[in-house]
């Protein structure tokens, strides 16, 4: 369970990221949060693991608390939410197996790190993570080498070595072609299923927030303007969230089943 | 919204930009070099002699290259000359590697992306000052009252020298690094000593590398120096052959030692091509820029 | 996280790859680099010793540093006006030889495959050639004195300038040079406006580097003989004079400073 209470961001700019959200997930849920840049809803993600600290309220994952915890707490707390990101996060100069193998730094001493000497039980678990996500084949290429779907799995691999409770994505798919980008979502969707593990994927386009989504959140402004079903979520919802008509733009370009007529989308 | 309507201003005719700050500058250029050739009091007269005087000596040096090098004395000075230039090496490298692990601290202590402000400060203050000085005041200063006079005085010069260029290399390098993995070593719960291991050092370690081998080129060339205050190597050969104007022989080390420069140059660079390359990025740009700061 | 969910993917991907051995070019690296260091370390005589036991001898000297003779810094101010009229006028005709030397190294600006070559041969013999060999060598040609420091500086920095350099006009981009070509240009013309504006920033910053670099590197020639500062530190070393050598130590660490400083102000400016 994470569990936003009255929560609000205000970065050292001034800027208001997130504006008193109250917001339940429960374990084991699919949830996209959608919005246009800008609405917070990368802030909201963020704060999740801490990488973005809250300003005021309360935020819980699990039986930890996020906001006020201190350096330790919150790398105890990352060890358990793992995160994937727009542009993978690679090192791509490294091979995949040592990527994949980050996610067990938080397991791992500081001086078996520095030497690289993993634990055998490490190297099983970053294996088995590739085997998920179908690259196992690739573990001693260097990452640089791979094309931009095959390195997302990787960052997923990473992810799944982690063992977390609780994956968060951002924008996972927006670097990505059409079909790469349904193969990562549909990648992440069983995991979900298999490991019941709670996710929650930012992205911005609407038919695969539909089509992947058990659960959409809207977000406009830093507030959450939408929170349903992703029936619930047509057209009307969607425009009132990105507060203009919907375009051509918000589609995934070349999916099987564009879910939005983009008639009216010529206007501005 | 389409058709493009010109505005009323954009169809008067501009007039040109002031060109004052142009010309200032130049004047002032151009006052500076005057004032240098005045005070510079160069013997001027002395270039008409040049053309004619870099002729004679070459045909002079040139002369030692027609003995056969298989005879005594020529022998022994191709193989002196060889021996010095090898010292020089040693000397270059044996300070590069002081260098490269004095510099691979520092470089972290000042980056901006890893360290605190205040210690980066610090870090950029002492290596700016390492780098202000030139290695042979280091010799003289620090090193020669303790070790004498010797390629190991040279070395350990070349080597503090080193410091100041190489930490701020390791530095940009490390700044310029992709923040991504940095941020996702931090969402997995990495450590900051595990996040400099594996998410830092992996991207930046080819181009410190590449550092090493460029300031390793240049290390060859300063050793030189020291050797004239008697730090061994090629300088003191050098030294030696002129004050006592041994043309002949003067001209065999000098072909020495551009055959040796280029040779180790060219594998050296190609070393560092390698490295570079190795990560699959486009570097040309970043390492030209490199290349001319590692020589300050 | 349980291991019990099959994976799904196909069976081609499911095969564990073995551990890969370290390619064969990073085990050459170490070897040679290792076998480098313990020929070097022996060749020079590699030790600390010295460190422990004559630190004392160092120490003394160290005093004497501490005490320096300020009045020494303004009584060879006009060596120090010599050093630095020596980096201008040295940068200045290095840098423009420099340039022009590129222009002539490199297959963009000219087009035949043997002139560029036979130019890059003579520019790498230019720069394998150290600072104060040309000291020595420009000494020996004109005499004792400034204008030998400037040639040799010259010698010094055209290898600079011009290697670098040429090499950012390798790297320019070739639709401007396209351009120049498809509206009739000649390869002087091409080389003025479709080239020189690209690497004209880069070739500024180069030119700071090696202005910074003459301070340093005029030092350094005056031991040849080759005039202003360098000349006062050689007379003053022969004396043991400390004082008067840590005087000058502390007046270039305050030049060399301003220059540098003033460098990057510039620098800024350009960029």
């Amino acid at each position: 369970m994470i569990r936003f209470s009255d929560v609000s961001v205000r970065y050292p700019t001034g800027t208001l990221g997130l504006d008193s959200i109250d917001l339940e997930i429960p374990d084991g849920q699919f949830v996209v949060v959608v919005g246009l840049s800008g609405a917070g809803k990368s802030t909201l993600v963020r704060t999740i693991n801490g990488l973005v600290p809250v300003t005021s309220g309360t935020l819980e994952v699990g039986d930890r608390m996020v906001s006020g915890a201190g350096k330790r707490k919150l790398r105890q707390l990352r060890a358990e939410v793992g995160m994937i990101f727009q542009s993978f996060n690679l090192v791509t100069r490294t091979s995949v197996m040592n990527n994949v193998l980050l996610g067990r730094l938080h397991a791992t001493s500081t001086l078996r790190s520095l030497v690289g000497a993993w634990k055998a039980s490490d190297v099983e678990l970053a294996f088995e993570a590739l085997e998920r996500v179908g690259i196992v084949d690739k573990a001693y290429v260097r990452a640089s080498q791979l094309s931009g779907g095959q390195q997302q799995r990787v960052a997923i691999a990473r992810v799944l070595a982690q063992e977390p409770q609780v994956i968060l994505a951002d924008e996972p798919v927006a670097s990505l072609d059409p079909p790469t980008a349904n193969q990562v979502m549909r990648d992440l969707q069983r995991i979900n299923r298999e490991l019941g593990i709670t996710t929650v994927v930012n992205l911005h386009f609407l038919d695969l927030a539909r089509t992947y989504g058990e659960r959409i959140i809207g977000m406009r402004g830093g507030k959450v303007v939408f929170d349903g079903t992703a029936d619930q979520a047509d057209d009307a919802v969607f425009e009132s969230i990105y507060g203009r008509s919907l375009t051509a733009a918000d589609v995934l370009p070349g999916d099987e089943e564009p879910a939005v007529s983009t008639d009216e989308g010529l206007a501005p | 919204m389409t058709t493009p309507t010109r505005s009323a201003t954009s169809s008067t005719r501009p007039t040109p930009p002031s060109k004052w700050p142009h010309t200032i500058g130049l004047l002032v250029s151009l006052a500076v070099v005057i004032l240098a050739v005045w005070l510079v009091d160069a013997n001027w007269i002395r270039l008409a002699d040049l053309p004619a005087s870099i002729g004679n000596y070459i045909v002079l040096m040139g002369q030692g290259l027609t003995h056969n090098p298989l005879e005594v004395p020529w022998s022994e000075y191709w193989v002196l000359a060889t021996q010095r230039m090898l010292e020089s090496i040693q000397m270059a490298w044996i300070g590069t590697l002081i260098g490269a692990v004095l510099s691979l601290p520092l470089g972290f202590l000042a980056a901006r992306t890893v360290s605190p402000a205040g210690v980066v400060f610090v870090t950029r203050q002492f290596l700016n000052a390492v780098r202000a000085l030139p290695e042979i005041i280091l010799a003289i200063v620090l090193i020669m009252p303790i070790f004498g006079l010797g390629p190991l005085t040279g070395a350990l010069a070349l080597g503090i020298g080193s410091i100041g260029t190489l930490g701020k290399l390791t530095a940009e390098a490390i700044e310029s690094i992709d923040p991504g993995p940095v941020e996702a070593a931090l969402a997995a719960g990495a450590r900051p000593v595990q996040r400099m291991r594996w998410a830092i050092l992996p991207q930046a370690l080819p181009e410190i590398v590449a550092f090493w081998l460029y300031r390793f080129e240049i290390n060859i060339r300063a050793s030189a120096v020291l050797g004239v205050i008697g730090a061994g190597g090629i300088g003191s050969l050098l030294s030696q052959l002129f004050n006592r104007r041994e043309w002949e022989q003067i001209g065999i080390t000098l072909v020495v030692i551009i055959a040796v420069t280029i040779l180790v140059d060219s594998i050296s660079g190609a070393v560092r091509a390698r490295i570079i390359s190795g990560g699959g990025r486009k570097l040309a740009a970043r390492e030209r820029h490199d290349e001319a700061s590692a020589i300050v | 996280m349980t291991s019990t969910a099959a994976p799904t993917r196909g069976p081609a991907a499911s095969a564990r790859p073995r551990k890969p051995a370290p390619s064969w070019a990073l085990w050459t690296g170490i070897i040679a680099a290792t076998a480098i260091t313990i020929w070097s370390a022996l060749g020079i005589e590699f030790t600390l010793a010295p460190l422990f036991t004559d630190a004392a001898r160092g120490w003394f000297v160290i005093q004497e540093f501490f005490a320096p003779n300020w009045g020494f810094i303004f009584q060879v101010g006009n060596a120090w006006l010599e050093t630095l009229s020596i980096a201008v006028l040295a940068s200045l005709v290095g840098c423009l030889l420099g340039l022009i030397a590129a222009m002539l190294a490199s297959k963009v600006t000219l087009a035949n495959p043997v002139a560029h070559q036979v130019v890059k041969w003579v520019l790498s013999v230019i720069r394998s050639i150290p600072d104060i060999g040309w000291a020595f060598l420009m000494v020996a040609f004109v005499g004792v004195g400034s204008l030998a420091g400037i040639l040799a500086l010259v010698m010094f920095n055209i290898g600079i300038i011009a290697k670098l350099t040429s090499e950012s006009i390798d790297a320019v981009d070739p639709g401007p040079i396209e351009a120049a070509d498809a509206s009739g240009a000649n390869s002087f013309q091409r080389a003025r406006w479709a080239v020189y504006p690209q690497v004209l920033p880069n070739f500024l910053s180069y030119s700071l580097y090696v202005f910074e670099l003459n301070i340093r590197a005029s030092i350094v020639i005056g031991l040849a003989g080759a005039g202003g500062i360098g000349n006062v530190l050689l007379v003053q070393l022969g004396r043991f004079a400390w004082e008067n050598v840590s005087a000058i130590f502390i007046a270039t660490f305050v030049v060399v400073l301003a220059v540098d400083l003033a460098s990057q102000a510039i620098r800024r400016r350009i960029a």
